[in-house]
C-alpha cells in the first residue's frame, strides 16, 4: 500500500511538472507561429510553404499540390490560372518526406477545402526503415502540434536579418537554369514493380483516406524525370492508384505529348524540369483538370485578386528565365 | 540508425516506455524489464548479434564460476596437506585459474581483434606485398560488428580478472551478469564500469523516485544541450576542413583542431550526460567519464579527467599487471645495478606505459592514426617524466608555487596545445593526413582567414557560430563552477525550488530553440559509438 502511494506520488509530481512544461511549450509555439505568420520573411525558405498556405484566404484554393521538389518545379499555379482560371497552390518542399506531406496536408485543410489534392509521387520511393519512420513520425507530429519545433531556427534570421528567399508563385519556383538531358529513352517496358517501404505506404494510405474524408478527389502524378522514374515505378503507382481509387497521370510516358525538349526543358540533367518544361506540363495539367473535374474559373473575381496581382510578376520572372536559359543554351552549344 | 541516445526514438519512445514499465513492475520483474530492454536496444542496432552479448554474459559467468570452483577446491585440497605442499597445491590451482582467465580473455579479445582488426591487418599485408612487388592480395572481409563491442568486452574482461584476483566473488546468478553487461544506457558508449561500480545497484532495481526522475531528465537535457547546440554545429566546420584538409593551412588547421576537440568533448561528455541521466531514472549512479578535462595542468592529469573509465580500466587491467610482471622486476633488478636510479625509473615507466598507450590507441580502432594517437601520449608522458627532476629543481630553485595562477595557467595552456594536437591526429583521415595537417599549420598562417569569410564559408552562418559560442560559454561556466566546487549535480538539487525549476526549464527550452535540428540540419551520429 505504502509502495503504491509512493508510486502514485511520483507519477503525480511528474505529471504536474510535465503539464507546466507543456503549457510553456504551447505558449512558445503560439508565439513562434504568430511571428512566422506576421513576419514570413524571417521564416527559413524551406518552411515558407507552411506559412504561405496558411496565409492564403480561407477556402480559396481548389487544387492543392503536395510533394518534394518535383512538385514545385513542375506544377505552376500561375500558368494554370492564366490558362484556365483554376486556383491552385503548391505546398511542396525540397525533399518533402511522406510524413511531412501528411502533416502539410493536415495543416492546409485547417483553412482550405480543396476539391482536388494532387500529389507528386517521387517521395513514395524514398526508402524508410521502420525506426526511421517512427523517428520522422515523432518529429513531424511534434512540428504539427507544437510548431516551435518547426520554426525554432527563426531566431537566426531575427538576429542576422532575413535570409535570401526564393520567390514562390503560389508555391511554384521559377527555375531559370538549363542542363540538357541526353540519356535517351528511360521508360523501358517491364512487368517489374518497384517496392514502396511499408511506412511510406502507411502514410500514403492515410493521406488518401484523409482526402476522401474531406471530400477531395486525389490525383497522383509523376513528373517527367529520367533521373527518378522508370517503368517499374509506373507499374507500382498504376496498381496503387487503382487500389486506392485515385487518378494517376504518369508524365514520363507523355513527354512527346507534352512536347518536352530535353535539351531546353531540363533543369539538371533529367532530375527536374526548368520553367520551360514546367510551363508545358502545367498547361497540360490545367486542361486535364478542366476536362475531368468540375472546377470554377475564378478569373476576374474580386476574392482572387491575389492571383491576378501575381500574374504580371510571374510573367516577368518567366520571361527573364527564358532569356537566361537561351543564353546558357547558346553557351553550351558553342562549347560543344 | 537504431535507438541511438540522441534520437527522438530513444528519448521520447524507448526510454519513457521502459521507465513506465519498470515503474509499474515488481522488483523481480524490473530486473527482467531492464535485461529485455537492453537486448531490445542492442537488437535495434545489431539484430541477431544480440546473441553474442548473451553468449559473452554466459562466458564470463561460466569462467567466474569455474575460477571460484578452482579457488574453493584448491583451498580445500591445500587444507589436507602440510604447509610445504600447501603452497604448491595453491600454486597449482592458481595456475589452473589463470588458464581459465586467459582462455576467457583470449576468446573475447580474439573475437574483438578479428572483427575490428582483421581488415586492418589484411590492408597492411596487401600494402607490404604491393611495396615488395609480390603478387599477393587478400580480399578484405565484410564483417558486421556488434554495437558497443569495445565497451562491454572490457567490462567482461574486468569482471573475470576481478574474480581471478579475488577482488570480487563470482556471481551465482546469470541474470545479474547479463544485466551488468547489458544495461542499455551503457551498451553503446560506456562508461566502462567495473562490477563493483554498478552490478549491485543495477540488481537492486530501486523504484523510480521523483527526485531521481528529475535529476535524470535534467542531466539528459544537459547532454542534449552539449550535443545539439554545440557539437552538431561544430561538426559542420570540422567535417569541412578535415575532409578537404589539403585546401587549408595555418590558422584554419588550428581552428579545425580546436573545433574538433570541443566537438568531441561536447559530444562524448554530452552523451555521457544522457547515459548517466538515463541511469539516474532507474536509481543507478553510473561512473562519471569526464571531470573538467580542460583544467588539466599536464597530459597525465588530462587522462585522469578525460574518458576516465577507459583510463581506469587500462590502469587496473594493463598497467597494474605489467608493473608487477617478472619482466619489469627483472629490469628493476638489472638496471639498478648498471644504470642508476633515474634510468631504471625511466625504463620501468616506458615498459609499463607503452602497452597502456598502445592498447589505448588500438582500442579506438584499427587505423594507424589511432595507434599514432596512443604513441603520441606515450611519448609526451615519457618526456614529462624525463624532465620532471629538472622541473622540480626549477620550482625549488626559484621558490615557485606550482598551485599559483602564474604557474598553473601556462601549464593549462600548454596542455591545451597538447590536447588539440593529439585530437587533430586522432580525427585526421589517416596518419599521413595528420602529419600533412600538422606541417601545414606552419606555412601561410593567414590570421585574416578568421574574418575574411573563409570561416563562414564552411557551412555555418554567423548565427550558428554565435549559438555554438554561447553553448561553449555556458558549458565553460558550468565547468568552472564545478571545478571550484561551487556547483555540482547534488548542489543543484539543493537550490530553492523556483530557482531550480527556472534553471531546468531554461535549459530545456534552450535545447528546443537553439538546437541544430530540423530544417537546415542533419542529425549527426555519435562519434564514440563507432569505437
Amino acid at each position: 500500500m505504502q509502495d503504491f502511494k509512493e508510486k502514485k506520488r511520483t507519477v503525480k509530481k511528474a505529471a504536474v511538472l510535465l503539464v507546466i512544461f507543456l503549457i510553456l511549450l504551447l505558449a512558445l509555439s503560439a508565439f513562434f507561429k504568430s511571428m512566422a505568420l506576421n513576419y514570413p520573411e524571417f521564416v527559413q525558405s524551406r518552411n515558407r510553404p507552411w506559412v504561405n498556405i496558411q496565409s492564403e484566404r480561407n477556402d480559396s484554393i481548389d487544387v492543392l499540390v503536395l510533394g518534394d521538389s518535383e512538385s514545385y518545379t513542375t506544377f505552376s499555379p500561375m500558368e494554370i490560372w492564366q490558362q484556365d482560371g483554376i486556383s491552385s497552390f503548391v505546398c511542396g518542399q525540397t525533399g518533402q518526406e511522406i510524413e511531412e506531406t501528411y502533416y502539410m496536408l493536415k495543416t492546409a485543410l485547417r483553412t482550405q477545402k480543396p476539391k482536388i489534392v494532387v500529389f507528386e509521387t517521387n517521395s513514395m520511393f524514398q526508402p524508410q526503415s521502420v525506426s526511421e519512420g517512427i523517428q520522422k513520425m515523432i518529429a513531424q507530429t511534434a512540428n504539427y502540434y507544437l510548431p516551435v519545433f518547426l520554426l525554432h531556427s527563426m531566431w537566426q534570421n531575427w538576429v542576422m536579418g532575413p535570409e535570401k528567399q526564393q520567390v514562390y508563385y503560389k508555391g511554384f519556383v521559377v527555375r531559370d537554369i538549363v542542363e540538357p538531358y541526353t540519356g535517351g529513352d528511360y521508360m523501358e517496358k517491364t512487368d517489374r514493380k518497384e517496392e514502396i517501404s511499408p511506412i511510406v505506404r502507411f502514410y500514403m494510405d492515410r493521406i488518401v483516406k484523409m482526402c476522401k474524408e474531406e471530400g477531395c478527389s486525389v490525383i497522383l502524378y509523376s513528373a517527367p524525370s529520367p533521373h527518378n522514374y522508370n517503368y517499374a515505378k509506373h507499374n507500382t503507382l498504376t496498381e496503387y492508384a487503382e487500389q486506392m481509387g485515385a487518378a494517376y497521370v504518369d508524365f514520363n510516358l507523355m513527354t512527346e505529348e507534352l512536347g518536352i525538349d530535353w535539351e531546353k526543358d531540363s533543369l539538371d540533367n533529367g532530375d527536374h524540369l526548368n520553367v520551360l518544361g514546367a510551363e508545358k506540363l502545367s498547361r497540360y495539367f490545367g486542361s486535364y483538370l478542366k476536362q475531368n473535374y468540375e472546377l470554377e474559373d475564378h478569373r476576374g473575381e474580386a476574392e482572387y485578386q491575389s492571383f491576378d496581382d501575381m500574374v504580371a510578376q510571374y510573367q516577368k520572372a518567366r520571361k527573364n528565365a527564358a532569356k537566361k536559359i537561351e543564353v546558357i543554351l547558346k553557351y553550351l552549344r558553342e562549347k560543344k | 540508425m537504431g535507438l541511438a541516445y540522441h534520437t527522438e526514438l530513444y528519448l521520447f519512445v524507448f526510454l519513457p516506455l521502459v521507465v513506465l514499465v519498470y515503474h509499474f513492475s515488481s522488483q523481480k520483474m524490473r530486473r527482467a524489464v531492464l535485461i529485455l530492454a537492453g537486448y531490445l536496444f542492442f537488437w535495434s542496432f545489431s539484430r541477431w548479434m544480440v546473441l553474442y552479448l548473451i553468449a559473452v554474459s554466459g562466458l564470463i559467468y561460466g569462467a567466474g564460476r569455474w575460477m571460484e570452483h578452482l579457488k574453493e577446491t584448491g583451498r580445500a585440497r591445500a587444507k589436507e596437506f602440510h604447509s610445504k605442499e600447501r603452497s604448491a597445491i595453491k600454486k597449482q590451482y592458481k595456475a589452473k585459474e589463470k588458464r581459465v582467465l586467459m582462455a576467457g580473455i583470449i576468446i573475447l579479445l580474439g573475437i574483438l581483434a578479428y572483427l575490428k582488426y582483421c581488415n586492418f591487418f589484411i590492408q597492411n599485408m596487401n600494402r607490404i606485398a604491393m611495396a615488395a612487388g609480390k603478387d599477393f592480395y587478400l580480399e578484405p572481409q565484410k564483417l558486421l560488428i556488434p554495437i558497443g563491442i569495445s565497451f562491454y568486452t572490457l567490462e567482461a574482461i574486468g569482471y573475470m580478472a576481478d574474480v581471478y584476483w579475488g577482488r570480487i566473488k563470482a556471481e551465482h546468478n546469470w541474470a545479474k551478469v547479463a544485466l551488468f553487461l547489458g544495461f542499455f544506457p551503457q551498451i553503446m558508449e560506456g562508461p566502462i564500469s567495473s562490477w563493483k561500480d554498478t552490478a549491485d545497484a543495477l540488481w537492486e532495481c530501486r523504484p523510480v523516485q521523483s527526485q531521481n526522475l528529475v535529476k535524470g531528465i535534467v542531466r539528459i537535457a544537459w547532454g542534449m544541450f552539449k550535443k545539439i547546440v554545440v557539437a552538431d554545429r561544430l561538426s559542420v566546420v570540422v567535417t569541412a576542413i578535415f575532409d578537404s584538409y589539403t585546401d587549408y593551412h595555418g590558422v584554419m588547421i588550428i581552428v579545425a583542431a580546436i573545433a574538433y576537440t570541443l566537438q568531441l568533448y561536447m559530444e562524448f561528455s554530452g552523451c555521457m550526460d544522457i547515459v548517466i541521466g538515463s541511469g539516474n531514472l532507474f536509481g543507478v549512479d553510473l561512473p562519471e567519464n569526464f571531470r573538467q578535462p580542460f583544467f588539466s595542468g599536464n597530459a597525465s592529469e588530462f587522462w585522469r579527467r578525460w574518458h576516465i573509465t577507459l583510463g581506469a580500466w587500462l590502469k587496473a587491467y594493463v598497467f597494474y599487471p605489467v608493473s608487477v610482471s617478472g619482466l619489469v622486476k627483472k629490469w628493476n633488478h638489472f638496471a639498478r645495478k648498471h644504470f642508476g636510479k633515474y634510468l631504471t625509473k625511466m625504463g620501468i615507466f616506458a615498459m609499463t606505459l607503452f602497452p597502456v598507450w598502445m592498447c589505448n590507441g588500438l582500442w579506438h580502432g584499427a587505423q594507424w592514426n589511432y595507434i599514432l594517437y596512443g604513441m603520441y601520449y606515450f611519448v609526451i608522458l615519457l618526456a614529462g617524466e624525463a624532465v620532471s627532476p629538472v622541473r622540480e629543481k626549477v620550482l625549488d630553485r626559484f621558490h615557485l608555487d606550482c598551485k599559483a595562477l602564474y604557474w598553473r595557467v601556462p601549464q593549462i595552456l600548454k596542455t591545451w596545445v597538447i590536447i588539440f594536437t593529439g585530437e587533430m591526429f586522432f580525427r585526421a583521415n589517416g596518419a599521413a593526413a595528420g602529419f600533412h595537417m600538422f606541417r601545414s599549420i606552419f606555412h601561410g598562417f593567414e590570421f585574416y582567414r578568421l574574418w575574411d569569410g573563409t570561416l563562414l564559408g564552411l557551412g555555418l552562418n554567423a548565427a550558428d557560430l554565435m549559438a555554438a559560442g554561447f553553448g561553449i560559454l555556458v558549458v565553460a561556466v558550468a565547468d568552472i563552477l564545478k571545478e571550484r566546487k561551487l556547483l555540482n549535480w547534488d548542489k543543484l538539487q539543493e537550490m530553492k525550488f523556483p530557482v531550480r525549476w527556472m534553471l531546468y526549464y531554461a535549459l530545456i527550452f534552450a535545447v528546443i530553440v537553439l538546437g541544430a535540428y530540423g530544417t537546415g540540419y542533419q542529425q549527426v551520429d555519435l562519434i564514440y559509438a563507432g569505437f
